[in-house]
């Protein structure tokens, strides 16, 4: 069983932070239009991201030794909540300052951290994440794509896809067999960073629904890597993908996805008013919004005191893409409910894009089944 | 400090109001004792300010005794009580009190079922009145009771306060309680009942609901803390819409967690034996009474469109100024 969390604060030192990141906003969010900025983290532009990096704002929780700005999570927590509540374009650098460099920071060698760790910062390496591959998906375990030893290096072949902004990223971090067979599961299993420049990559951008190209099939046949290419240790691949997965669970990208919909619906009501059951509707997602952004501070408060709070944060995962799927849905319904009515469709575009989308929520970084089988397994279950 | 409360109120509830008490109670028998116990440990003096000869407890540090109480399906309001005490001061009656909700005309009064007291707050009329004087005027619900009272009935004043936002605060609170229960006893009968060779909880789409069950058994307990949390303009300092906001969420909570844990349960969780409609039918009451979701939610709405709007003024910047989990500075 876990306990319940207590409440959790943000210090008041990360809350002042909160006065720049938005003067930065405001001279350049509202020149964005709002189906835009409906992307969320998914909103790709890379000279938004290097204005970022220019602010210092690029890995700000990393050591200032490897040029970060050696704050703690609460400030990025501040910085994230701003940018994802704007529709900022975070993607270029979205997964490098959310997961990449992190990895690179606790499993990198010193080599690897000197190289890439002022790249991130910097805004001039942007990676993605090569976890699922055409046959290994919820099934992590069951990864194909193997690196053979060669030389003093690797010779990787394989497959990896739904590889978000492969088509436009510098480096993939990969999880690859490096021994066994796949009936090994688990075992044999390691991470390698791999540049995507190299001979034999091909990458092939997947349309998705919306008519864009977020994410990719990216097919290795022959890369040769280096042997700086492993990322911690042979084999401890599984190991490190779960605390890498730990990063991107119950955050601010949990809650906000719809958050461009939610405000733009909300103006439109108060432009227009609204009646008492959509009143009610208006309540019912800012009660909702409230206690979700709660417990999302309560986990980090407890990240910031050192704990592990690994099921707590797949609970507000979960919780936090059930609301951010219901927005468009319940939204659908109530923009429907008076044929006289006739919404703006400045705001129809964004409810569009958001409710066609919507069902990547709880797919990607782990699906809501086995984000409830670990809570499952948290509660004794199983 | 709130551990210690939390741990005493456990202690005397486990082992003073067991569950055999609870249907007595609620069927109107004595209390055995029960309700001096209470008094004895504190609880009914907590939010009383010190200078008054109470604990001065803010609704937050009282949050435990309360969670507790909902945790145990303690029938008595000691919630109420304590808050009357509060507000009353040194001209408060010994006894146990209950907040009533209108009725539609004076001294008429919608009271919850199931809960003895000696005393009603009826905050139309602005005074605290004898139960023994009301008579039923309408065949009770199974959840509340409709009274009268005589206009010779001799009572009390009551000072004006918000009477519906401190009910709807003690019912959150009492609910993310009874949650608890539900959680804990859905978790021991899965692991327990086995069907095809094995415990339930072995079963995918059981461990998958129990699992939303836990959920939202979170969701209701942080909406609760969220909606004791001081600094505002209400009575006890209790601010108008955070306890919105967590009654509203709570209500949600309940009705999801109620059918999950129902659905565990299989036939076994209707029966009269088991403990658990003991938690479900105080969830049922606390959803309706103080107001259900659907008020507070378009209490909430209202109080969001009735906002200034500025360049940045969206949902965020709601909750943070006015839903954040920290006293707003």
């Amino acid at each position: 069983m876990i306990a319940a969390l207590p409440l959790g604060a943000i210090p008041a030192a990360d809350e002042a932070f909160r006065g720049e990141i938005r003067e930065f906003l405001r001279a350049r969010i509202p020149a964005i239009p709002p189906e835009r900025r409906a992307r969320s983290w998914m909103g790709f532009d890379a000279g938004f991201s290097r204005a970022l990096a220019e602010r210092g704002w690029l890995g700000l929780t990393f050591p200032e030794e490897y040029g970060g700005a050696g704050r703690g999570p609460f400030a990025r927590y501040v910085l994230v909540e701003e940018l994802l509540a704007a529709g900022a374009p975070v993607a270029a650098h979205w997964i490098a300052d959310r997961q990449s460099g992190p990895l690179i920071l606790r499993f990198g060698s010193e080599a690897q951290r000197r190289f890439h760790i002022p790249r991130i910062i910097a805004g001039q390496s942007f990676f993605c994440i090569g976890m699922s591959e055409p046959n290994a998906g919820s099934d992590l375990a069951s990864v194909t794509t193997r690196a053979v030893p060669e030389g003093k290096g690797w010779r990787l072949n394989g497959a990896k896809i739904w590889t978000t902004h492969a088509q436009h990223a510098h480096y993939m971090i990969a999880l690859v067999r490096t021994s066994g067979t796949a009936a090994d599961r688990q075992k044999g299993l390691s991470q390698i960073i791999v540049d995507l420049s190299l001979p034999g990559v091909t990458i092939n951008p997947i349309r998705d629904l919306a008519g864009e190209a977020h994410f990719a099939e990216v097919v290795f046949e022959d890369v040769l890597l280096g042997e700086d290419a492993l990322i911690g240790e042979e084999g401890a691949g599984w190991a490190q993908v779960n605390a890498e997965l730990a990063f991107e669970r119950s955050g601010p990208e949990r809650i906000f996805s719809s958050a461009v919909l939610l405000d733009c619906w909300a103006g439109y009501l108060r432009e227009r008013g609204a009646d008492a059951a959509t009143e009610r509707l208006l309540g019912r997602l800012l009660a909702e919004l409230a206690t979700l952004r709660a417990l999302s501070v309560a986990v980090t408060a407890r990240l910031v005191a050192g704990d592990s709070p690994v099921v707590e944060a797949a609970l507000v995962k979960d919780l936090g893409t059930s609301f951010e799927q219901a927005i468009p849905a319940l939204l659908t319904e109530a923009l429907g409910a008076d044929p006289e009515a006739v919404p703006p469709t400045a705001l129809l575009r964004v409810l569009g894009y958001t409710a066609a989308m919507a069902p990547s929520y709880s797919l990607r970084g782990g699906t809501r089944e086995i984000l409830r089988g670990m809570i499952a397994r948290g509660m004794g279950l199983r | 400090m709130q551990e210690l409360l939390a741990e005493a109120a456990a202690e005397l509830f486990s082992r003073h109001c067991p569950p055999a008490l609870v249907r007595r109670l609620r069927a109107g028998g004595t209390d055995e004792g029960l309700w001096a116990k209470i008094e004895e440990a504190g609880f009914l003096d907590a939010l009383r300010p010190e200078a008054d000869g109470g604990a001065g407890l803010t609704p937050a540090e009282f949050l435990p005794v309360l969670l507790a109480a909902g945790r145990f399906a303690v029938p008595l309001p000691i919630g109420e009580t304590a808050i009357a005490r509060a507000l009353l001061g040194g001209a408060a009656p010994p006894g146990a009190v209950l907040i009533a909700m209108p009725a539609g005309a004076p001294l008429q009064a919608r009271i919850p079922a199931q809960r003895p007291a000696e005393w009603a707050v009826l905050p139309g009329d602005a005074a605290l009145l004898p139960l023994a004087d009301a008579r039923e005027i309408d065949a009770a619900a199974p959840l509340e009771r409709r009274l009268e009272w005589p206009e010779a009935s001799i009572g009390q004043a009551v000072p004006e306060a918000d009477w519906l936002l401190l009910g709807a605060w003690l019912e959150c609170a009492v609910m993310a309680g009874a949650l608890e229960a539900i959680l804990e006893s859905s978790i021991e009968h899965a692991t327990v009942r086995k069907q095809f060779g094995r415990p339930v909880a072995g079963f995918q789409a059981v461990q998958q609901q129990l699992s939303v069950l836990t959920e939202e058994v979170f969701a209701a307990r942080m909406a609760a803390q969220l909606g004791s949390i001081g600094g505002g303009e209400g009575p006890l300092g209790l601010d108008r819409a955070r306890v919105a906001a967590a009654k509203t969420r709570i209500g949600i909570a309940a009705r999801e967690a109620a059918a999950i844990a129902h659905a565990v349960h299989g036939a076994i969780g209707i029966t009269e034996e088991l403990d658990l409609h003991l938690a479900t039918t105080r969830l049922l009451q606390g959803r309706a009474l103080f107001g259900s979701a659907d008020h507070w939610a378009g209490w909430l709405g209202r109080a969001y469109l009735a906002e200034a709007a500025g360049d940045f003024a969206g949902t965020l910047d709601f909750v943070r100024h006015h839903l954040a989990p920290q006293e707003t500075a």
